[in-house]
């Protein structure tokens, strides 16, 4: 599969239901996670069922377009509540394949499910149309930082 | 004991005593990052050190995305939660809470009416800097026993609102004249009134006309709500009550029972569970028909009768 990407925004919190904050960069951890963001800490919602393939998320900026256009919701990049909006990248077809992050690589594990306290945090009815389409999730093979507009490219 | 993952993590961050009976705690997260949004008139859980849980009305301002302030009046023949708050609760301390909902949106698209019984001025606390930004016309009748009673007189005035607030005070004045608020109203104008029961009841029965103008809170909003239903774990004989503002996850997980559960919207059915007796109703999105009759998910799911069997 050919297709070359961005990264539009990148997105962390500490711990369950905090905003998330905007950065300009993010330090991906191998085998861990990002630093800083809840699911390297054990304080992120389902950590009491780890999973070693929810150690980075990503979700598509044509999404947020999408939910704008159909359905008149506008939910900004940070509310979405994964780490990284791509622009350009088919993340529904990655699952089981690994792709370069500017200089790190992923390895996508599943698709993400919406989760419904996206609705109480954002005071949004977005669950149902959230289905399908809430991103992806990915283990880290290989670490280090990553920047806003960095390429997303198959490895 | 509730797990802190499923709570917001908050920190006391300063405790300010504003007279003999009452307090505000000003939470914060312990890393200062913001916390989630609320709008005017929303309150929250506190889960107490001691597992009661209480609900209490933000009382700060929306805008400031950093902190919750709660005003905890102490009620010596209450049920415990004000008691804990003002004895065993420091500055410092941890305190886990819910995501702030709103069961009285206090709106500024039209003119603002505001009666505040005793401590019932609370919500309207995180209203005030709102409508004061927004110029839009608004009064609040504060009503108390004696002066003294009433604890944020003080702070009212400090925020120049001295004039804009009427105060009533039943022990040495007229009372609040409700008839003559109610009339008072323009025809576009809304009434919200939070305090003590009497006075709720009052209101109610004298603002019939009013419809969708008449916005009432009850403190405690939850407590002490008779449960919706009640669910049997067959397994150990726990019966765990369900109230009717609760999933019956969250009643499960209040209860102690470890449940598994990921996208709590009735389509993962990571919470599948299965259910022996009872009527329950399924609402979940991706179970098959014949899969219901064996499973339901508490996470969306009900019970059409006042109690249902899980085996659990
Ligand atoms: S938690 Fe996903 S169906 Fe209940």
């Amino acid at each position: 599969m050919k297709f070359t990407g961005k990264v539009e925004g990148l997105h962390v919190t500490p711990r369950s239901f905090l905003p998330m904050r905007n950065m300009g960069s993010l330090e991906l951890v191998e085998g861990l996670g990002i630093e800083g963001d809840r699911h390297s800490m054990n304080e992120a919602f389902h950590s009491d069922r780890p999973e070693e393939g929810r150690q980075i998320t990503f979700f598509e900026a044509e999404t947020l377009e999408a939910l704008k256009r159909d359905h008149d919701i506008i939910l900004r990049p940070e509310q979405h509540r994964r780490n990284v909006t791509t622009r350009g990248v088919p993340l529904n077809h990655l699952v089981g394949r690994r792709f370069r992050v500017g200089s790190c690589v992923v390895e996508a594990t599943r698709l993400s499910t919406p989760c419904r306290h996206i609705e109480q945090i954002t005071g949004l009815e977005i669950y149902e149309v959230l289905l399908h389409r809430a991103g992806l999730n990915a283990k880290i093979v290989k670490g280090g930082q990553i920047h806003l507009g960095d390429f997303i490219e198959p490895e | 004991m509730v797990k802190s993952i499923h709570r917001v993590t908050t920190r006391v961050m300063r405790i300010d005593q504003i007279d003999a009976r009452v307090r505000l705690l000003h939470l914060q997260d312990p890393d200062g990052w913001d916390l989630p949004p609320f709008t005017a008139g929303a309150h929250i859980d506190i889960h107490l050190p001691s597992g009661l849980i209480r609900q209490y009305s933000l009382s700060g301002d929306p805008a400031r995305g950093d902190t919750y302030t709660i005003a905890v009046q102490r009620q010596d023949d209450g049920r415990g939660g004000s008691r804990e708050l003002h004895d065993n609760v420091i500055a410092g301390d941890e305190l886990l809470v819910s995501l702030p909902r709103n069961t009285f949106p206090i709106g500024k698209d039209a003119p603002v009416t505001m009666v505040a019984g005793g401590i019932g001025i609370t919500p309207f606390l995180s209203a005030l800097p709102s409508l004061m930004a927004s110029g839009q016309t608004f009064t609040l009748h504060y009503c108390a026993r004696t002066v003294e009673r009433a604890s944020f007189m003080p702070m009212l005035k400090e925020m120049g609102l001295g004039d804009r607030v009427q105060f009533h005070f039943s022990e040495t004045g007229p009372r609040l004249d409700l008839e003559r608020v109610i009339s008072d109203l323009t025809e576009d104008g809304h009434l919200y009134c939070c305090g003590p029961t009497r006075m709720l009841d009052a209101v109610e029965l004298k603002s019939d006309d009013l419809g969708a103008r008449l916005h009432v809170e009850h403190f405690g909003v939850a407590a002490g709500a008779d449960p919706a239903y009640e669910v049997l774990l067959a397994r150990s004989g726990q019966v765990v009550p369900v109230a009717p503002e609760q999933t019956m996850l969250q009643a499960l997980r209040a209860a102690d029972v470890d449940m598994p559960a990921s996208c709590e919207g009735g389509v993962c059915l990571e919470c599948r569970c299965r259910w022996l007796d009872g009527t329950p109703i399924h609402r979940e999105l991706t179970m098959t028909l014949s899969d219901r009759d064996e499973w339901i998910t508490p996470c969306v799911s009900g019970s059409a009768g006042p109690r249902l069997t899980l085996d659990l």
